[in-house]
């Protein structure tokens, strides 16, 4: 098994009408033993930017912590918080600082930019951005994760419809995946509220 | 009387030299063109890794006062897909034997089958049925012929025969043991775990039977490569009956019902835009 799929883990977030859903399993393995079933892998950089990272747990526990340094200090620059792209474009860069002993991570962006525009991007473990407009997957689950999304997502669904959506998508393709599952966590953000769930899903 | 010595007969092909340009079909041995690569070695070894499964699964079986107990998972997993939730790893060899699927399906469902027509044919030819310890014995030695072929076979043959309740532990490294309590596959640590302090002789077909779901239960939740449908088997003196077939996924919630939790609700100013 590669080192991406040590920990296992399953992301997606998807774009709504004026907002946007990112959802996450919540299972830390160590290959096929299932250590916890509360591992947190969506992190809140500010209200409107959300950072979901999979692979290897203790890189993305390690990532996060640095990218929220590097946030911080902006905030106390800038005066402001960061636009989703300008984060985007910071994490491609941190990422490919290690480009010869990378972080074993794929993150998932997912933020309200300017005029609260929803925006989402994943990249590989170097960096490489993929802006994408409809949705975008990331971890073990992640070929489910696609084949599942491509079918049941529209464009411009409402909160509660995206929220339905993300959820049926992450928990169908959790459950063909050894690796990910035993419960899920979805964030869904509008330009008003943040709602934070947890889905009850199959335990094995 | 002839004795039977067909379950002994090795039907693995014997290693014949290809003689290339001499050999004009009358090899004893079937043979196929050498793959192109240099590292020939490293080929088979690869190749036989790709083709030999992980025992993903947990099975288990014990005896108690009333009988055998038998329990299985029902996932098969390649890798890390899972391409089936819904495998029959307890087989049915005859009425009155079962035995569990660890390791290829290909091979467990075929030797088994094998071993049932094996049993059927001593049945017919000796006017009394087989014992445990005789079928247990007859797939062994077939398993053994073929070792190091790349089989990949953890099963539990469990069955009542004259001299009570039977189990015994066979594998494809030719391994064969009898004894009380087994568990077999990635998940069988955790099984182990709940069965062993829950263990008593002295226990109904109904506690046994709860026992067996628990344990495989446990070992759903632990071990990624299990989950599925818990199935539970008891085999008596006239034969095995399926207990139950429960999914894991309704269990879990039905062990550990979700407590609502208290939701807090952050009022924070919303930036209108």
């Amino acid at each position: 098994m590669s080192i991406f799929e040590y920990n296992g883990s399953a992301l997606v977030a998807m774009v709504g009408k004026n907002c946007f859903a990112i959802a996450s399993d919540r299972r830390l393995g160590v290959q096929l033993q299932t250590i916890a079933t509360d591992f947190q892998r969506i992190f809140k950089i500010h209200d409107k930017l959300f950072l979901g990272l999979s692979g290897l747990g203790s890189d993305t526990q390690t990532l996060y912590q640095r990218l929220v340094f590097r946030h911080k200090l902006y905030q106390l620059r800038e005066e402001r918080d960061m636009k989703p792209e300008t984060f985007a474009s910071l994490v491609s860069a941190m990422l490919y600082e290690k480009r010869f002993g990378p972080y074993f991570c794929q993150p998932v962006i997912a933020g309200l930019g300017e005029d609260d525009k929803p925006f989402i991007c994943t990249m590989d473990s170097i960096g490489a951005k993929e802006l994408a407009k409809d949705f975008v997957v990331a971890g073990t689950a992640s070929e489910s994760l696609y084949g599942a999304c491509e079918s049941m997502f529209k464009p411009d669904m409402d909160h509660e419809e995206l929220f339905e959506t993300i959820s049926q998508a992450l928990i169908s393709s959790v459950d063909r995946d050894c690796l990910s599952g035993w419960g899920g966590h979805v964030y869904v953000v509008t330009p008003t509220e943040v709602t934070e769930r947890i889905l009850k899903g199959r335990m094995d | 009387m002839k004795l039977d010595f067909s379950g002994l007969e090795s039907s693995a092909p014997l290693y014949g030299g290809n003689n290339g340009l001499l050999c004009d079909g009358f090899s004893d041995a079937p043979s196929f063109d050498l793959p192109v690569t240099s590292d020939f070695d490293g080929f088979q070894k690869n190749s036989i890794q790709m083709v030999k499964p992980a025992k993903g699964t947990t099975t288990l079986a014990f005896i108690f006062k009333e009988g055998v107990m038998v329990a299985a998972d029902s996932r098969a997993s390649m890798g890390g897909y899972i391409s089936s939730q819904s495998v029959k790893k307890i087989i049915e060899i005859n009425p009155y034997m079962l035995g569990t699927m660890a390791g290829g399906a290909a091979d467990c469902q075929f030797w088994h089958r094998n071993l049932g027509i094996k049993c059927r044919l001593h049945e017919l030819a000796n006017k009394r049925r087989i014992s445990v310890t005789g079928a247990s014995k007859l797939l062994a030695n077939i398993l053994y012929s073929y070792r190091g072929m790349g089989l990949s076979v953890g099963t539990m043959i469990a069955g009542w025969d004259e001299k009570g309740p039977g189990l015994y532990y066979v594998d494809s490294e030719g391994g064969r043991l009898k004894g009380t309590k087994f568990s077999v596959g990635s998940g069988s640590p955790y099984a182990y775990g709940v069965l062993d302090s829950g263990y008593k002789y002295d226990m109904t077909i109904d506690e046994a039977a709860e026992l067996a779901r628990r344990a495989i239960y446990h070992a759903t939740f632990r071990d990624g490569a299990s989950g599925g449908v818990a199935s539970v088997y008891h085999v008596g003196p006239t034969g095995w009956t399926k207990l139950s077939g429960d999914d894991v996924g309704e269990l879990h919630y039905s062990y550990y019902p979700v407590e609502p939790a208290i939701v807090e609700q952050e009022m924070t100013e919303a930036i209108v835009a």
